[in-house]
């Protein structure tokens, strides 16, 4: 089987992150965002993974190369040239998804944090031998998206509602697809929404079908659903595989902590704390609710909550950092200062407080 | 030189409970003259300052708080210094030269050949040795301490102008709405007792001015409710200005530091200018360690002995301690003044701050001050029993005394 992943373009809305990596190379839970998905994909028996990306090729297939090796898997690119919306790519790539063998392939967004049930959405897809499947996810405020209309015995969907303002339905397009290589034949090579024009079309034709996406689902792509999607992922975790996370009475709550990073006496982590590889938490630190990256170093008695520490960037000793704060790559915090809801662009030094939410540039 | 008729009494004047109310809410548990100012009472800077004036023999404090408040302090003080010093309670508002002039029986008890005369919140070297030696030289009935500050900011005191060849008092104006002089008046004085005559020339004038309004009844009903009482004599309008430019007022100027401590953000930068004053004049009150057996100090740093400070902990520089104060494990203080009975605990970061009697700040808890002395909200204030809850943050606030903290404020006044 073959999977296509949306990557898109520059990833604006997580910067200052974005500023050192394309989006899908962001860590999430120790590890970049697009390898969650690649891992779950290999897992159901995909072989060749095609990334639809604009921006920057060369260093995601610089990165993805171990990986290749790694998982057994083939990573290509598919580049654009001009924007071609979420259908366009898949007209492009239409001869690395076509194999002849008329399996269904796998669209993925690649913003989106889930449980990835693939092996449910082949079974699922194979039983109602329609044209498509899209998983849907429940959602508390319908009215912010577009929302699928579906018979509730079978899941065949009937028709999308763009932000309804009476209600409709609460389920709303979860961004993963599977879908026959017949859909291929439905699109052009131009600028093409497959949410807004392909997939209605296909539900006009009563073979499109949703399935309702098991666990949790957070599209990642800005900083305050990134920290809401590492709590809910390592959530999941806790259910799925406990000895992943971290225990001791240091530890409060979920806390994922990489094999290779070190924790000072008298600290205290969690809820929801994810620490990557080579980092060093020094003595009574405090961390909650945050993501630190690779190669950062706490120093003592820092307190960080609400906030992603970027790669090799550092904290000094009795620094706070809270409220959304986005430390971008290689970013120092003085010693003492307290930033509150500051974003700051990669390799600053930050030498006196942040008192209110502003960008460092 | 110090014969038997060089004798020295010194007063201070201390106010009462209805001035300061800009010292609030730190005014509201203890009389502003009590407050610790690097570790001490406010009033104790100045008394420490008469102690090193020949020949002295007498500290009277002259205000209307009542006497209870000042009998421990006063009985302490005496003890320590070996040196008689008494609280006086004005039973009425007299003005400065009024109160000093109400109690001239006292003063004049010890036959002083002069007397020194200043306000307890005024934060300074006070060189009065040096003044009282050219106060000699002068010849005058008065000295003033004087100081040289910026054009913009000389309209809040009184601004004077003195002759540059014999120092004498030429011009007097208390806070003029247009710019005289950026010399002013320091609020500290040396008299010979010929004061006492000048204050009674004023209150008979008044007196005189009194009784001839009187036939005047027009007038009478005009000002007679804004009319100061008849006894009531200010040093600054009432004897100063009409003596000024008459070779009997003198200045002296200081070239070290000089502030008035109105304000809780004042008395910060205050302890702060008191502290480095101790490393030269009393260094063995200042704390030290490098975080092996101690807390780690930075800079000017008081202790009080029976305060708990973990060596973890790292401390300064400007940080005053006071007694029964506990600070945890990996605690840091920066700026700030920490009273009696306040725990700090694990981790836990102070800044620009100063916290009340009995106060708890939890653990990875921040009180913070931007650090403008002048501000309303420059600095974190909080009253006597405040408790900060793990985590929480404070800054740039004010907190009234009793209440709980448990989630986080910026620039707040909290009732």
């Amino acid at each position: 089987m073959k999977a296509l992943i949306l990557v898109g373009g520059f990833g604006t809305r997580l910067r200052p992150l974005t500023l050192s990596f394309p989006k899908p190379l962001v860590d999430f839970a120790n590890k970049p965002m697009i390898l969650h998905q690649i891992e779950a994909l290999k897992e159901v028996g995909v072989t060749e993974v095609v990334l639809a990306i604009n921006y920057q090729p060369e260093i995601m297939l610089n990165f993805l190369k171990d990986f290749e090796d790694k998982l057994g898997i083939t990573i290509t690119c598919s580049q654009e040239t001009e924007p071609l919306g979420t259908a366009g790519p898949l007209a492009l790539a239409r001869d690395k998804l076509v194999d002849g063998s008329g399996e269904p392939f796998f669209v993925l967004n690649s913003d989106i944090i889930s449980e990835y049930p693939f092996s449910e959405l082949i079974k699922f897809h194979k039983s109602h031998g329609g044209e498509a499947t899209i998983m849907v996810t429940k959602v508390d405020e319908p009215s912010k998206y577009g929302v699928v209309v579906m018979e509730e015995a079978t899941g065949m969907v009937e028709r999308f509602v763009e932000k309804p303002k009476i209600f409709v339905g609460n389920k709303i397009n979860a961004g993963i697809y599977l879908l026959n290589p017949s859909v291929l034949d439905r699109i052009e090579l131009k600028p093409t929404s497959i949410e807004k024009e392909i997939f209605p079309r296909i539900a006009a034709d009563e073979k499109l079908y949703a399935m309702i996406l098991p666990g949790f689902w957070m599209d990642v792509g800005q900083p305050r659903d990134y920290i809401t999607g590492l709590r809910l992922y390592l959530g999941s975790l806790r259910k799925k595989s406990a000895d992943k996370l971290a225990a001791g009475a240091h530890v409060v709550g979920n806390v994922l902590v990489h094999e290779s990073a070190k924790i000072g006496e008298g600290c205290l982590i969690g809820p929801d704390v994810a620490i990557g590889p080579g980092c060093t938490v020094e003595d009574g630190v405090r961390l909650s609710r945050c993501t630190v990256m690779r190669g950062v170093r706490i120093k003592k008695h820092a307190c960080i909550s609400n906030s992603i520490i970027g790669w090799h960037s550092t904290v000094g000793q009795w620094a706070r950092i809270e409220n959304m704060t986005i430390l971008g790559e290689d970013v120092h915090i003085r010693d003492e200062v307290y930033t509150n809801g500051g974003v700051v662009l990669p390799h600053k030094e930050i030498k006196s407080s942040i008192l209110k939410p502003e960008i460092v540039m | 030189m110090a014969g038997s008729e060089q004798r020295v009494v010194a007063v201070i004047l201390v106010g009462g409970p209805t001035k300061g109310t800009r010292f609030r809410p730190l005014s509201l548990n203890v009389p502003k003259p009590l407050f610790p100012i690097a570790g001490q009472p406010m009033v104790h800077h100045p008394i420490s300052a008469c102690r090193r004036i020949p020949n002295l023999v007498q500290i009277y404090l002259v205000g209307f708080y009542e006497e209870r408040e000042f009998a421990l302090y006063v009985s302490s003080i005496s003890n320590e210094l070996r040196l008689p010093v008494r609280y006086l309670r004005e039973d009425k508002p007299r003005g400065s030269a009024g109160g000093l002039y109400s109690f001239r029986d006292y003063i004049m008890e010890d036959s002083p050949s002069h007397i020194v005369l200043l306000n307890c919140d005024v934060c300074s070297s006070f060189p009065l040795p040096d003044m009282l030696e050219a106060h000699k030289k002068y010849g005058g009935m008065g000295t003033l301490l004087v100081n040289k500050v910026s054009a913009e900011s000389a309209n809040q005191f009184g601004e004077l102008v003195a002759d540059p060849e014999t120092n004498e008092l030429l011009h007097y104006t208390e806070k003029p709405e247009t710019f005289v002089s950026d010399l002013i008046n320091c609020g500290v004085y040396i008299f010979t007792p010929n004061i006492f005559n000048a204050i009674e020339d004023v209150l008979q004038q008044k007196k005189d001015r009194a009784n001839l309004r009187r036939i005047s009844s027009f007038e009478a009903l005009h000002s007679a409710t804004k009319a100061l009482p008849a006894d009531y004599v200010r040093l600054d309008q009432d004897i100063l200005s009409p003596l000024a430019g008459k070779k009997e007022l003198y200045t002296y100027q200081t070239l070290d530091f000089w502030e008035q401590i109105k304000t809780p953000g004042m008395s910060l930068r205050c302890s702060g200018l008191y502290l480095s004053q101790f490393r030269h004049a009393s260094p063995h009150l200042l704390a030290s360690g490098d975080g092996k057996r101690s807390a780690t100090i930075i800079g000017d740093v008081y202790i009080h002995p029976s305060a708990k400070v973990h060596p973890t902990a790292k401390i300064g520089p400007n940080v005053s301690i006071s007694a029964n104060a506990r600070i945890g494990a990996g605690a840091r203080l920066i700026h700030c003044i920490i009273l009696d009975d306040v725990e700090i605990m694990e981790n836990a970061v102070v800044i620009h701050s100063i916290v009340g009697w009995k106060s708890t700040i939890g653990k990875w808890s921040r009180v913070q001050g931007e650090g403008d002395h002048n501000a309303k909200l420059g600095i974190t204030i909080l009253g006597e029993a405040v408790d900060v809850e793990d985590e929480v943050v404070v800054v740039n606030s004010i907190v009234l005394p009793n209440k709980t903290l448990n989630v986080s404020v910026q620039e707040e006044i909290i009732l």
